[in-house]
């Protein structure tokens, strides 16, 4: 009953007042005419990441082969996640060979592994190509192998996506984490027993040891016991909180802590760091992702930190604790909340920086499997043709838009959170 | 840290003399020639001052030399916990194989004999428990067909298998489980290359085995040279043009800078290199620069100016592409800095006073907007190297950054690990300089009292 009286109010509250911080900043965003046509853009693009497969494809959407309906690129997704097998006329099936009684392609009717003998090396897309007809034109061309490169550009989005959000995800999570702790307890609030200190700093090794020994059955298990680690060890310092001299609280200076670890996360060249990461290991876009996420949270903590700092004094906050809120619930349903606008800014411009790193490992041919023809790859094959400027032109165009759009995005939220900036 | 999962055996790269010959003494020699080199390069040492492993590992695992055989048995550690019984069957695998090298055949099983000298051989790399029985059992074959007369060979290989049957019935994964903390002092590899580095002396380059100081020595000069020259050129242009677009801010010059240089900044350099080469050092479309290296073969025997002129020709794309980025980005915080000083009242003051307009901008906002400009000075340093990677690889400049990029494709980890280390202490050395240039230039920065 209580709760749900609160809840009302809160509706009550929320209708009268819709100034609420969040509303601000979308409508000073969306003041910024710039920065609202490129996140339209952004969104545009994304869409193409998201259907990647429906946009270009070597088999087709629907087709009707020896008297059956098939939907072929449904069905791979399907076969890929291991729910549904391959009908047997069509497991090793010639896509493009095939006697269809009628068959739908997806409008590009390439992949971007699929290769094209006939269009090798180098066809431009003005060029004579040795086509059924019109529609299996290579719009862009073809490289040395002849991948179409249209295709290669489509799924090359999906890729710069993939690389961007993830890694931008990984570093949210573990900027947000340093990030909130240091700002919101700062240098005299953290107040934990002795116990507890102990334990947590025994735990920091003994959570590297159990992660190494289940890196290799599954990264996740290795995080989660990771964690658990420390959740123990703060459940034991829990308990042994009713010992006399362990039990007595002292003061962790947790933001002196993190900050000094931040300035040693940033003064890490990233981009050797990445390079000699990713040349030690084999290929692989997950490895990339998750180094650029280990390095890259920096700004996000720093964001986070400055704008808990403030929000920590404000009366809204006194106000939870004088009503005997938990800290940790204040902090994660009301400071965090609060203080989430800025570190936007450093998502939208790490997103744009993730790309670009991503195509430069492309283009010097480490770190992301050869056959994917990425953007970066892409515009590295160009160097070996100096004749094909639909190689050189086009990915490198794709690069430069999409990393100008994020970091455009990211100051347009600058601009609109920051109303001081702008004048 | 890395260097340990560097794939490939370092000691073998460096050897000179391939192991493994056709009888016991040519094995022998190329053993020892390996256990030399071995110790050579410290690898009888542990990798750092402490280890964390499980129970059921070794802590003195790195004293086995061949690096197969520790992955071997790291294996099978991991997958079975009982290193005792792990321990006995590698030796007992190892005298059976020092037997069957001492076994002389006679003509009717030498075929046989090299069969199961070579099985020996594999079961070193085998690691599946299946695998592992398999061999067994053809050596099992193997020995039977021989025609052994003093009966060594039979009884070792029971004793083999009684060994291998050991750890499959003792086994104890549970101690995998178990953490253990091992402290080895300061005779590591770490404490080792860290004492090394600090006195230049970085190793040898598996690639062309000359010492790596002396391979960058050679590198450095080029890298040195642009970065510098693309450091005074960005501040030559980055500043007048960040105070010129702040101070005419809200005009049409303003914002024709502003977007161009947005432009500039999102361009990625490496596309802007492709191009250039492309349609700029290309007899198809342009022919006006060359494309590769810096003119060492044109500018050999010509005057002093004559070769200047083709080095300077050589280097103007790479300088360019090395150079508009950081200029972009530069003049982009020297806006920012100068507008936010615009605005102080100080700045109000002095033209309220009468001080002319010039005088105003170049003595009153100008210094005070020079502060973030400085701590850009720390960023600039090391990004040079890293920024150098993509040109060098673009424009063939054998600078750091192609040493780097070269070095990494041809897995030379030392030279690689060399250049990182090098990198993270000019990065250092940058902020420790921004630091000293930030109080020389505010002198109300100090660094030795608190608040």
């Amino acid at each position: 009953m209580l709760f749900k009286k609160k809840d009302k109010q809160n509706e009550i509250e929320n209708k009268e007042a819709p100034q609420s911080y969040w509303a601000y900043v979308k409508r000073q965003f969306r003041k910024n005419k710039r920065a609202l046509y490129s996140l339209y853009i952004i969104l545009f693009l994304a869409v193409i990441a998201i259907f990647a497969d429906f946009i270009s494809n070597d088999k087709p959407l629907v087709c009707k082969y020896e008297g059956n309906t098939y939907f072929p690129v449904f069905r791979e997704y399907g076969v890929k996640t291991g729910i549904m097998k391959w009908n047997e006329k069509l497991v090793n099936a010639e896509w493009y060979d095939l006697d269809y009684d009628w068959a739908v392609w997806t409008p590009i009717p390439y992949k971007n592994t699929t290769i094209d003998y006939k269009n090798a090396p180098f066809i431009g897309p003005f060029e004579k190509q040795d086509i059924k007809s019109a529609r299996w034109r290579h719009l862009l061309g073809t490289n040395k192998l002849g991948n179409d490169v249209m295709a290669c550009m489509i799924h090359g989005t999906r890729i710069a996506f993939l690389v961007g959000i993830v890694s931008m995800g990984i570093a949210f999570i573990i900027g947000i984490f340093f990030g909130a702790v240091a700002g919101f307890f700062g240098d005299d609030q953290l107040k934990l027993s002795r116990a507890r200190v102990i334990l947590n700093i025994l735990a920091f090794p003994l959570a590297v040891f159990y992660f190494g020994v289940f890196f290799n059955s599954s990264i996740w298990l290795a995080v989660i016991a990771f964690i658990a680690v420390f959740i123990l060890a703060n459940l034991l310092g829990k308990v042994l909180e009713f010992v006399p001299f362990i039990k007595e609280k002292m003061n962790v200076p947790i933001d002196l802590v993190i900050t000094r670890f931040i300035e040693i996360v940033v003064s890490v060249p990233v981009l050797i760091l990445v390079l000699s990461v990713v040349a030690v290991f084999p290929p692989s876009i997950f490895l990339v992702m998750g180094v650029i996420g280990l390095v890259r949270w920096t700004g996000i903590a720093r964001f986070i930190r400055a704008e808990l700092l403030r929000v920590r004094s404000l009366e809204y906050v006194e106000a939870a604790y004088a009503l005997g809120y938990p800290r940790w619930r204040i902090l994660l349903k009301h400071a965090i909340p609060n203080a989430l606008a800025p570190v936007f800014i450093a998502v939208a411009f790490g997103i744009a920086a993730a790309i670009l790193i991503e195509s430069f490992l492309s283009f010097l041919g480490f770190g992301i499997p050869i056959e994917l023809n990425t953007w970066g790859q892409l515009l590295t094959q160009s160097r070996q043709a100096p004749e094909a400027w639909w190689l050189a032109i086009f990915p490198g165009f794709a690069i430069f838009i999409t990393v100008t759009l994020f970091n455009l995005i990211g100051e347009g939220l600058t601009d609109a959170i920051d109303p001081r900036l702008k004048q | 840290m890395l260097g340990v999962y560097a794939p490939g055996d370092p000691v073998i790269n460096l050897m000179t003399v391939t192991s493994g010959g056709e009888n016991m003494d040519d094995k022998k020699a190329g053993e020892d020639a390996y256990i030399k080199m071995w110790k050579k390069l410290n690898m009888d040492l542990p990798v750092f001052y402490f280890s964390i492993s499980s129970q059921a590992e070794c802590d003195t695992l790195y004293k086995i030399h061949r690096k197969a055989h520790r992955e071997t048995l790291g294996a099978l550690t991991t997958e079975f916990g009982n290193w005792n019984e792990i321990d006995k069957y590698y030796k007992g695998l190892q005298t059976f194989e020092d037997k069957v090298l001492g076994f002389v055949p006679d003509s009717a099983s030498t075929k046989t004999w090299g069969r199961l000298r070579d099985n020996i051989g594999n079961l070193y790399n085998k690691k599946e428990p299946k695998s592992i029985e398999n061999t067994l059992s053809k050596l099992d074959g193997y020995v039977n067909k021989i025609n052994d007369t003093l009966n060594v060979l039979a009884p070792a290989l029971v004793k083999l298998q009684g060994q291998y049957n050991d750890i499959l019935s003792n086994k104890s994964t549970w101690k995998k489980y178990v953490p253990s903390f091992n402290w080895y002092g300061f005779k590591n590899r770490y404490h080792n290359w860290i004492t090394r580095f600090a006195q230049f002396d970085f190793g040898i380059s598996y690639q062309d085995r000359k010492p790596i100081a002396k391979k960058i020595g050679d590198n450095i000069f080029w890298t040195m040279l642009i970065s510098i020259i693309s450091i005074i050129l960005t501040y030559i242009f980055a500043v007048p043009l960040g105070v010129f677009s702040a101070i005419k801010k809200g005009t049409t010059a303003d914002s024709l800078t502003t977007t161009f240089l947005f432009i500039l900044y999102s361009l990625p350099n490496f596309w802007i290199a492709t191009l250039l080469i492309i349609f700029l050092c290309n007899p198809e479309y342009l022919d006006w620069f060359p494309a590769f290296g810096i003119g060492t073969a044109e500018a050999e025997g010509k005057s002093m100016l004559a070769s200047l002129g083709i080095r300077i020709h050589h280097l103007i794309l790479p300088l360019f592409c090395w150079t508009y980025g950081s200029l972009a980005f530069l003049s982009r915080q020297m806006r920012g800095g100068m507008l936010g000083i615009l605005r102080q009242d100080y700045i109000r003051t002095a033209r309220a006073k009468g001080l002319p307009e010039n005088k105003v901008i170049w003595k009153h906002a100008f210094r005070n907007s020079l502060l973030p400009v400085i701590t850009i000075f720390a960023n600039i340093f090391p990004l040079m190297i890293s920024g150098s990677v993509i040109i060098e690889v673009i424009f063939t400049i054998p600078g750091m950054g192609r040493m780097l990029v070269d070095a990494m494709v041809a897995q030379d980890f030392p030279v690689v690990f060399t250049i990182v280390m090098m990198v993270a202490v000019l990065t250092m050395i940058g902020y420790l300089i921004a630091d000293i240039l930030y109080a020389f230039v505010d002198p109300r920065i100090t660094y030795n009292s608190k608040k």
